[in-house]
């Protein structure tokens, strides 16, 4: 079990997401991938806040965020750390959620487009293949 | 519900028959990383020298932590920092004489503070023994930022601090402004036009335009609440939208509406053509003052 460095993460300022919203999608990558394990310790808000040059509050909602969602657990004492998995089911849930925005962003430029949701659905199990 | 740090009530200003400030009303609590935005000549630096005293106002009145800024106690002053636009700071002293003048004047002086600011900004022994003329802009701009922080403001407000200070410069300053200033639960206004600093470290916004605050909030909540609806007349004239803030014809009848925390906007059902976008900082800046 490791204790994560605030440098693993970074953030993209003139962005229409909000830095704080970067944050949670990028600890959440980084758990799916399993980048990050459960038990893993997380860099304190101050360090991160340091690190990337942000106002603490900010990493500290995330944080929140994540802790709330079940991502991150409280450690007795201090500090955060990755909480452990829940059912593998529920996991790869989670995992699929992550493809949302990238999907939502698609789906507006299908209807921009007037594709019809069978035309894309099929073009994206063929993308999907082509990658396999 | 504390009270507020800075409260202005219908502040005017005008110079000579430009109205700069129009019956403003603003309020800063206690603890809020305020970045305020707005145009160039939009008055900020107006707005930031009538909110501290230093210039009077037509009308109106401005209460800071709790007294009226028209006649503010000693006590009270050395409880504010104030890095101004342009540093304005004594030029034939050095700035070894130039703290040494201050820190008399001030009942509290974190001298551990100013050597450290001095030795990590790159005052060696020979530059704060040269007269604060010779120094370059940037230069210039750190020493005041050290001065306005020596004694550990409750209130500091910076009018762009960072103007003639480089990325590398920049960056040391916003580490000093989250380590130094804002964990210690500091109230900080500031104006700037580098708006991802801003969006570092501010964590509500006030936008100033026609000498009022046209929109005011937390910034996280204004990045996810605010769209620019962009679509033919046809289907958007005539139809307000919720939470819009204003709207825009282009010449080819393209409407363009800016809307914050409408919720479902209220789109006319099956808007083909119509087109939602989420905005950066920047956008929302132009959106907003333009």
């Amino acid at each position: 079990m490791t204790t994560h460095s605030a440098h693993l993460f970074s953030i993209a300022t003139g962005s229409p997401e909000p830095i704080y919203r970067q944050l949670v999608d990028q600890v959440k990558r980084l758990v799916a991938a399993g980048q990050m394990a459960p038990g893993d310790g997380m860099p304190s808000v101050r360090e991160v806040a340091q690190a990337l040059a942000l106002n603490p509050m900010t990493v500290s909602k995330a944080w929140s965020l994540l802790e709330m969602e079940g991502v991150l657990a409280r450690r007795r004492g201090m500090g955060m750390e990755v909480a452990a998995r829940t059912g593998a089911a529920q996991d790869t849930l989670q995992r699929a959620e992550l493809l949302r925005p990238t999907l939502e962003r698609a789906a507006m430029e299908a209807r921009q487009l007037e594709l019809d949701s069978d035309t894309v659905v099929s073009l994206f199990i063929q993308i999907l293949k082509e990658q396999a | 519900m504390s009270t507020a740090i800075i409260q202005s009530a219908a502040i005017s200003k005008q110079f000579g028959s430009a109205p700069i400030l129009n019956a403003l009303d603003w309020q800063v609590m206690p603890g809020q990383v305020i970045g305020l935005l707005g145009r160039n000549g939009a008055g900020k630096s107006t707005l930031l020298e009538c909110l501290l005293g230093l210039r009077e106002v037509d009308a109106g009145t401005v209460r800071i932590l709790g007294e009226d800024v028209a006649q503010l106690s000693d006590a009270t002053r050395a409880r504010i920092g104030y890095v101004p636009q342009k540093s304005d700071l004594f030029e034939w002293m050095t700035p070894r004489q130039m703290l040494g003048y201050f820190k008399a004047l001030y009942p509290r002086w974190n001298d551990a503070k100013v050597e450290g600011l001095l030795g990590r900004w790159g005052f060696d022994k020979l530059m704060q023994n040269k007269p604060i003329s010779k120094l370059s802009g940037g230069e210039q701009q750190r020493l005041s930022i050290i001065r306005a922080l020596a004694h550990d403001p409750e209130l500091l407000v910076l009018d762009e601090p960072v103007s003639a200070l480089d990325p590398v410069g920049r960056r040391d300053f916003l580490r000093e402004l989250i380590d130094g200033v804002i964990e210690r639960g500091t109230t900080v206004v500031f104006s700037t036009h580098i708006l991802s600093d801003l969006e570092r470290v501010a964590l509500d916004l006030a936008f100033l335009k026609d000498g009022k605050i046209a929109l005011q909030g937390r910034l996280d909540e204004l990045l996810e609440s605010a769209r620019r609806v962009v679509g033919p007349a046809a289907l958007l004239d005539g139809k307000p939208l919720a939470g819009e803030l204003r709207r825009q014809r282009a010449p080819d009848g393209t409407v363009s509406v800016l809307t914050c925390g409408g919720v479902g906007l209220g789109l006319p059902a099956g808007a083909a053509g119509v087109r939602v976008d989420a905005l950066s900082l920047e956008d929302l800046f132009i959106e907003v003052t333009q």
